[in-house]
């Protein structure tokens, strides 16, 4: 039996695959379910993640065979058959994947014999099944990845390897409200390493970059969780090994993670630290300048973190690695795999800069109400005493729900993960130097922001 | 069957077994409604669709406004998903009619693939629960979403049984997606559980409560009005104040009442709706359980359809003359403020997408404007909106209508031809207008004001606003487009209804 959760922070599987599918070039996705999942998801999007709209075809407008009581009583292959087939004729694009929900699952559609028959005539259709009750949306990224790559959207076979081509991933479209630009900033610094980078994102890119991705002499998962299972996938089929890293934020991690990439593709060492020198000596350029304002006023803060895998422990590190503070909880917010949380605890283990040993206090919860009261118990209580002890100034960097407790504690808040209401986002990311510069910009714009 | 009989079922009819209902159609407004009268368009339908919401989702707009309750999606756990986005706009809500400001909150219940071999009942308790002992609620809505649904969870036996160990009142609402393409059956599924677990079987008579209410001091009448969450609390205000102006007094239901209030509803002399889409199936109810009358006709929407809905309340309860007398003051004051508006959008095309009964009630206040209406989009038809329709398209009775729960693909294929110089789109369809490089005037705006006199006037001033520069929408389609192949838009655009 499943536990419940209190206002969860993503979607089902079916929202991960079809927020990636809306994501990736050239691709069009076909959901076969109910009229509801698409809008529904569409709905979460844009309420969690920074008011993203639908795209080049997402939202309202992604095709979705609507299945209703006739078809969960009679199935709904043949109506599938019909959406594709319109689908085709009518909307432009290069590959067309169709994502399935619950009931047409439980049912016993069978998508997949559905897309063959689209193949059999050479059309580029595929099918992943990505029932919202398999899993959350994180699980519904990988879950759809596995299927591109599987069902052969992801090619070609038998080609060589270049050895400057890699493919990125680890980063939810969507439920990481930042992956637009947390994706093009890694793709950035990859490419002064001298390599090609397929996000598959990219607005310079198409779906090519899919059908080409085998040619990629590695995959770099900057993530410790998501995309993993994929990768593994991948290197099934094809060979191609893969690098599962933490999504580095700040220059401590960043230089980290160039050195790591340049080991794992076999990099000449001075080109990576050549351009570690010279991003490095950017960002100082940035942050020297703020050092009056910043040391003057005293802008070091108690921290707690509450985001998803993927973004807790890096935030974390960077405040306590580069930027200084003091990171006292760091919640994170999805279920996981007892090796993913033994890379978190690791992770935040590590903390180089903090004296004393001070690790922070880890928590995997998902639920609103216990992190509160967690947060709220391990901080120490004002009664008023003349002498007592605090934790402050502090910040809780979490998502729009950790406002209440922020307030619970006498913190500022600043929302950097799912759902995220209170800011619109663009190019917005927390990742590499640039994301960190930005990240110190809104930290310290929540500071002054009321003057 | 009479809507006592259907309240005493535990889930509400479909719309499509209650109504003449259709959710795909072009053609005409009359061809429109002589079709439907003639019960061609039942079954017409589309061979290629596009997502759109369903009753889960639409149910959520009413019930995170309750006060003091919490709200269980019983489902995998995306259902429910797009709540985030309401907190605020309830919490604005709530801030707005002088109530505590409540976080939504709201529980999914996570089935999972075991969930759905073993039935998810099991952890459908756990949650209910785990929300009496931490939120002690007034009332739990337990929404049952498809997956439920299909598998078969006796969700009302178990809120049965459960009850007994339970404060909170315990109110199923069964809005599986897939029953239905009419969304709005939404509204009679909450409506439902509120018929059959928030309101008590003592009468209250309504002709009694209006005989108390003369005695009073100010001396109004008590009506109830039936409010969504597609408009604001300054729409409710001017309502109020139009009622109060023909000696009535406004109570507003069901959005933003506590549990605990809704026998209130019983006192009222004439129940109001504002929108047939929203509550025929609960005032039908109330009548027949109460006797108290009700009005569904029109929407308070431009000049001429708030000055009839306001007759129509006043022929009610024997108000006309007071009424006529406020209701020409009101107009002349109105006409003369529009006046310089009118001028500017003399002749200027408009393309209206949305709800069933606001499109129509909007086109009618775009021709106030001076707008000529070209075309309308109508997110479902029945029966309700035959006057509407016939009204709007008085003078122009080839006035294209196109019935289509947003589907896009129909929307661009129209407007590329009709080229209209403004559209009013439902929320989820203005972005499309605007790749085609069409300025969007929302459909619904809350907390902006829409309704009444006041909302007429309103309106002028943000159209007029929108319409001076239009640079966001016109590099917009420069340097974008919507994903159809060019040949779409030369097809008709009805090519893939069917039946
Ligand atoms: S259609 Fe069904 S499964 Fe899909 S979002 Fe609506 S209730 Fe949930």
């Amino acid at each position: 039996m499943a536990t419940f959760i209190e206002r969860p922070r993503n979607s089902c599987a079916l929202g991960g695959a079809l927020t990636t599918l809306n994501a990736l070039q050239g691709v069009i996705p076909i959901i076969h379910a109910s009229n509801g999942c698409g809008g529904n998801i569409c709905g979460t999007i844009m309420a969690g993640s920074g008011y993203q709209g639908g795209g080049y075809i997402g939202a309202l407008s992604v095709p979705s065979s609507n299945v209703s009581e006739k078809e969960i009583l009679f199935g709904g292959e043949e109506r599938l058959e019909e959406q594709v087939a319109a689908t085709l004729e009518l909307v432009d694009g290069q590959v067309y994947v169709i994502v399935t929900g619950c009931m047409t699952e439980i049912i016993g559609d069978d998508a997949k014999a559905v897309a063959r028959r689209f193949q059999q005539q050479g059309k580029p259709v595929f099918a992943a099944e990505t029932a919202g009750f398999k899993g959350n949306a994180y699980h519904g990224y990988d879950l759809l990845l596995e299927a591109l790559i599987r069902e052969g959207v992801v090619g070609p076979k038998g080609v060589e390897k270049e050895p400057h081509q890699v493919n990125l991933w680890g980063i939810v479209p969507g439920h990481d409200p930042f992956w637009r630009g947390d994706l093009l900033e890694i793709k950035r610094l990859l490419g002064l390493l001298g390599l090609q980078v397929s996000t598959f994102i990219a607005p310079d890119e198409t779906a090519d970059n899919l059908r080409q991705a085998s040619k990629a002499a590695g995959n770099i998962i900057v993530s410790q969780s998501y995309g993993v299972a994929a990768a593994k996938v991948f290197e099934e089929e094809y060979g191609t090994p893969f690098l599962a890293v933490d999504l580095p934020v700040g220059p401590t991690a960043t230089a980290d993670f160039l050195r790591q990439v340049g080991r794992f593709l076999g990099l000449e060492t001075t080109k990576v630290e050549e351009v570690i020198r010279r991003e490095d000596g950017q960002y100082y350029w940035f942050i020297e300048r703020l050092a009056d304002f910043y040391t003057d006023l005293d802008m070091q803060h108690y921290a707690v973190v509450v985001s998803n895998a993927n973004y807790s422990a890096p935030i974390a590190r960077f405040l306590a690695d580069d930027l200084g503070w003091l990171p006292e909880v760091v919640v994170v917010t999805e279920p996981l795999a007892e090796e993913q949380k033994a890379h978190i605890q690791e992770a935040l283990a590590g903390l180089a800069e903090l004296k004393d040993g001070q690790v922070p206090k880890v928590l995997f919860e998902t639920d609103p109400y216990e992190i509160h009261n967690a947060v709220v118990a391990h901080w120490p209580k004002n009664n008023g005493e003349k002498y007592a002890h605090k934790l402050s100034p502090a910040f809780v960097i979490g998502s729009s729900f950790e406002k209440d407790l922020a307030a619970a504690i006498g913190a500022r808040h600043l929302t950097v993960s799912f759902p995220i209401l209170d800011r619109v986002l663009l190019d917005r990311g927390y990742s590499g130097y640039n994301g960190a510069l930005h990240l110190v910009e809104d930290l310290l714009a929540v500071v002054v922001g009321g003057r | 069957m009479a809507f006592v009989e259907y309240v005493n079922e535990k889930a509400n009819p479909r719309r499509d077994d209650r109504l003449r209902t259709c959710h795909a159609y072009g053609g005409t407004a009359c061809g429109l409604v002589k079709d439907s009268q003639g019960g061609c368009l039942v079954n017409k339908d589309r061979s290629f669709s596009q997502t759109f919401g369903c009753q889960m989702s639409l149910s959520m707009f009413m019930l995170q406004t309750i006060p003091d309750t919490v709200s269980i999606l019983h489902g995998p756990v995306g259902c429910g998903g797009a709540s985030p986005g309401r907190d605020y706009r309830v919490r604005e809500g709530n801030r707005a009619r002088g109530l505590k400001e409540q976080r939504v909150i709201w529980y999914n219940t996570n089935l999972n693939e075991s969930d759905v071999i073993n039935g998810g009942e099991d952890s459908l308790e756990k949650t209910i629960l785990a929300i009496e002992e931490r939120h002690h609620p007034k009332a739990i809505f337990i929404v049952s979403t498809c997956v439920p649904g299909i598998i078969g969870d006796d969700v009302d036996a178990l809120a049965a049984q459960l009850q007994e160990r339970v404060k909170a009142k315990l109110i199923p609402l069964h809005c599986e997606g897939f029953k239905t393409k009419i969304v709005a059956t939404a509204y009679d599924a909450v409506y439902h559980g509120i018929a059959r677990h928030l309101i008590d079987d003592q009468e209250d008579a309504p002709a009694e409560a209006a005989g108390a209410a003369q005695g009073q001091a100010d001396g109004l009448i008590p009506v109830n009005v039936f409010n969504f969450s597609s408009m604001g609390r300054i729409d409710e205000v001017e309502l109020a104040r139009l009622l109060k102006g023909i000696g009535l007094e406004a109570n507003f239901f069901p959005n933003y009442v506590h549990p605990d209030a809704f026998n209130h509803l019983k006192k009222a002399a004439l129940n109001i709706s504002v929108c047939a889409t929203h509550d025929d199936y609960f005032l039908e109810y109330l009548k027949e359980k109460f006797g108290t009358p009700y009005l569904i006709g029109t929407m308070p929407i431009g000049s001429r359809n708030t000055s009839e809905w306001l007759l129509a309340i006043a022929g009610k309860l024997g108000k006309e003359e007071v009424a006529q007398q406020f209701i020409t003051a009101e107009t002349k004051e109105l006409e003369a403020a529009l006046a310089p508006y009118q001028e500017r959008f003399q002749g200027k095309r408009v393309y209206i997408s949305g709800g069933e009964i606001r499109v129509p009630a909007t086109g009618m206040l775009m021709q106030e404007l001076g707008f000529k209406v070209i075309g309308l989009r109508a997110h479902h038809y029945d029966e309700f909106g035959d006057d509407l329709y016939l009204k709007v398209a008085e003078n122009d009775p080839d006035m294209e209508v196109n019935v289509a729960t947003t589907q896009p693909f129909e929307l661009v294929n129209l407007l590329n031809r009709a080229k209209p110089d403004l559209y009013i789109g439902h929320a989820g369809s203005n972005v499309y207008a605007a790749k085609l490089g069409i300025p969007g005037f929302p459909l619904f705006n809350t907390p902006k004001s829409y309704y009444g006199y006041r909302g007429a006037y309103e309106v002028a001033l943000q159209v007029d606003r929108l319409l001076r520069n239009q640079a966001y929408q016109r590099k917009l389609k420069e340097h974008t487009r919507n994903p159809y192949h060019e040949s779409w838009y030369q097809q008709d655009p009805y090519h893939y209804i069917t039946g």
